[in-house]
């Protein structure tokens, strides 16, 4: 009997783990297998010849990718920081009663539901050197002192960074509010009770219970942060001066405007492979926490 | 069991339906697939694509628009060839890409259709570009050239003559500038965004100053040639956030034929589109006020244009090339070209096109265009052209950006590179 479930089980699955295979292993092995190939696009004479790691040696020596690697990190650790304090606040605000709740709710997503490529448009016109929203917010009429946001290398990052936090603070404040709402009401009428003020009750019932979402809320945004693309793409396209080339851009640029298949796909099973060690970090961290949070 | 047979049964419902989709193909016409990117005259060309479906009622002409910027056109286009793509016939091909298709095997060799006697109807520049190893792979449509567009009313308000010299040019517009008084007024504007468009404009003042990047014969890479240098430090020091706004950095043209057409630079540098929506009513605040002649040069050195514009390509793999080249014959017609120079403001390239009293009365302008046309100078010609431009974008984005950058120090730097990519192309067995 239990075998032939077993088997109804499996059929079951089958649709699931097919598409999973197909759309998921398929494309990682398939990357990994082009990482070990001279595969130049353009010069199909030169066949594909397997070049063991030779792709991964010259990317550890590539100034480039080095330079790019910085920025995203850069990128990752303002942007999840923010995201993570925004958020937080953003859930606070939220989780508390009152009128038009519901709404607000509703508000505090749209930035996460527009998708990118979109609101990254949206950004270059606000941060726009002649008319952007954002000069004229600062200096008013008197164009002159405008600043080209994307323009000058530190301020293209830092443009790309904000447009970042706006648009997924909301998914941060998402994670932590359904962290926030699993705290049982008793335990902070019993720290009122017990003559709590308002901080009191934040630090010492709030904030341990809500970490465990919010290592979830950090885990979510690391990973995604370093694969950072369509914002680059979209408000500089990496200019000026490399000052926003993510590494994911930089990938994208070797594989499909130059052709570089075989050293595009290095850069990315490398991505590949920081998020994977960055994911089970975090995963180990979060269990751990939410062991100690059940006892 | 059952659910063996529950799955068979939905694989087959699929199987059919699909099979039904492709048998109910062959009676309509044949669909030719013109892969192109987001044009600015989309009814101009909706018209042109109409009257061919007129005179051609077997063949249907299926637009997909692509991105406007080159480079993430080429990304597409090379993406679906490279995969033997046959559901893309007919594609743009920019200047710089004949050597690369044409060594990748991806654009259809048209030497047995476009015959030589035929190749003398067009404009030598672009016949050239199209030619690889002997053998021709696309059909210019259109010409494009660097131009240099100026507002004619406000020199002649100041008594000046359109400047030969780039340092003319700046004391032009110093005068301009004081006499006029108007708040963000600026002296001249470009593409200097990290893109293609950025190469076409620095090359152009490398040229005029005797300069070059790449030496075509021997592939020697010059950018550290106290020409080349000088020119980028120019560009640093007196253009951009002088003459032109910082924010030029992060321009492509649209966003700095704005600003031109908005009244707010005095000189421009431009393709020839750029002509028609200036001298828009509907769109321009300057119609009516642009004159328009061939890049400044550097004491003692020629003028040079970029060359650009785009050719029709057919893909190698397309089962429809006879179809496809009707279309393309047709796209590249002096009737075709007609159109799209009267209503579109596109350069022809075709000598005849330039002779027809029509165009010569409705688009004066054209012949203004032809001194520039005979300036014009490929970008380095080469099948792995892509990766010289990414890394001459990112040497020339470095070199205007940082003001008091190491100009010298990173043309080493980016020679070496380039040269190594030389050194792949030549790695081809003959």
């Amino acid at each position: 009997m239990i075998r032939k479930d077993q088997h109804f089980y499996l059929a079951l699955l089958l649709p699931a783990i097919i598409v999973l295979l197909l759309f998921i292993a398929a494309p990682i092995i398939n990357s990994f297998f082009l990482s070990f190939h001279r595969i130049i696009i353009g010069l199909p004479q030169l066949k594909t010849p397997f070049v063991a790691l030779d792709n991964y040696l010259q990317l550890l020596k590539d100034p480039i990718a080095r330079h790019s690697f910085f920025i995203t990190i850069i990128f990752v650790a303002l942007t999840t920081f923010f995201e993570l304090l925004i958020g937080l606040f953003l859930a606070l605000l939220i989780h508390h009663r009152f009128p038009g709740r519901g709404a607000l709710r509703a508000c505090v997503l749209i930035p996460w539901a527009i998708p990118t490529v979109v609101s990254a448009q949206m950004w270059r016109y606000l941060f726009n050197d002649a008319y952007g929203v954002i000069n004229y917010m600062i200096f008013g009429a008197s164009t002159n002192s405008y600043i080209p946001w994307l323009a000058l290398s530190t301020t293209a990052l830092s443009s790309i960074i904000i447009a970042d936090i706006w648009k997924t603070s909301s998914f941060a404040a998402l994670l932590i509010l359904a962290g926030l709402q699993v705290i049982p009401e008793e335990l902070y009428q019993a720290a009122k009770v017990d003559g709590a003020i308002a901080w009191q009750r934040f630090r010492h019932v709030t904030w341990p219970l809500i970490r465990p979402a919010l290592l979830i809320a950090l885990l979510f945004r690391t990973i995604d942060a370093f694969r950072v693309f369509d914002l680059a793409f979209v408000m500089t396209q990496g200019g000026p001066a490399d000052a926003t080339n993510v590494l994911q851009l930089y990938g994208y640029k070797k594989m499909f405007v130059e052709g570089w298949m075989g050293y595009g796909s290095a850069v990315s099973v490398c991505i590949f492979i920081i998020v994977l060690v960055i994911a089970v970090a975090y995963v180990r961290m979060v269990g751990r926490r939410l062991l100690e949070a059940n006892v | 069991m059952k659910t063996i047979k529950i799955m068979t049964i939905f694989l087959g419902i699929v199987v059919l339906s699909c099979t039904n989709v492709t048998s109910t193909w062959a009676e309509k016409p044949t669909n030719i697939v013109f892969l192109t990117w987001k044009p600015n005259q989309p009814e101009v060309w909706d018209t042109v694509i109409e009257s061919f479906h007129q005179k051609n009622p077997d063949i249907h002409i299926k637009v997909q628009v692509g991105p406007h910027s080159s480079t993430q056109y080429h990304a597409i286009v090379a993406q679906r060839l490279k995969n033997m793509d046959k559901s893309v016939d007919v594609f743009f091909m920019d200047v710089i890409w004949p050597p690369e298709f044409a060594n990748a095997g991806w654009a259809l060799d048209l030497s047995s259709k476009f015959s030589a006697e035929e190749q003398n109807k067009f404009l030598s520049g672009p016949i050239t570009a199209n030619t690889y190893q002997g053998k021709i792979y696309g059909v210019p449509c259109y010409l494009g050239a660097g131009l240099f567009y100026y507002r004619e009313d406000l020199l002649k308000k100041y008594h000046f003559k359109p400047p030969t010299l780039w340092k003319e040019m700046l004391k032009q517009g110093e005068v301009v500038l004081k006499g006029e008084n108007e708040q963000g007024l600026h002296i001249y504007s470009g593409q200097f965004k990290q893109y293609e468009g950025l190469v076409c404009n620095m090359m152009e003042f490398i040229w005029s100053n005797g300069g070059a990047v790449i030496e075509q014969k021997t592939g020697k890479v010059l950018l550290d040639d106290p020409a080349v240098v000088k020119s980028l430090k120019f560009v640093r020091d007196k253009i951009i956030a002088r003459a032109a706004p910082r924010g030029v950095i992060n321009y492509e043209e649209p966003e700095s034929l704005d600003l031109f057409i908005q009244g707010k630079t005095i000189f421009h540098r431009n393709w020839p589109y750029a002509w028609a929506v200036a001298n828009d009513p509907k769109k321009s605040k300057i119609a009516g006020k642009v004159g328009v002649g061939i890049i400044p040069a550097f004491q003692g050195h020629n003028s040079a244009s970029t060359l650009g514009g785009w050719q029709f390509g057919i893909n190698n793999y397309s089962m429809h090339a006879r179809e496809a080249w009707r279309f393309v014959q047709f796209m590249t017609s002096h009737e075709t070209q007609k159109i799209l120079a009267l209503d579109a403001g596109l350069a022809p390239t075709r000598r005849s096109v330039y002779q027809d009293p029509d165009v010569q009365e409705k688009r004066p302008h054209l012949n203004a265009f032809l001194p520039a046309f005979k300036n014009t100078r490929p970008r380095p010609l080469s099948p792995v052209y892509p990766m010289i431009s990414q890394e001459l974008q990112r040497f020339f984005s470095q070199a205007i950006t940082e003001s008091g950058s190491d100009i010298p120090g990173m043309a080493a730097v980016s020679s070496a590179r380039i040269e190594k990519f030389f050194a792949l192309g030549a790695m081809i067995p003959k």
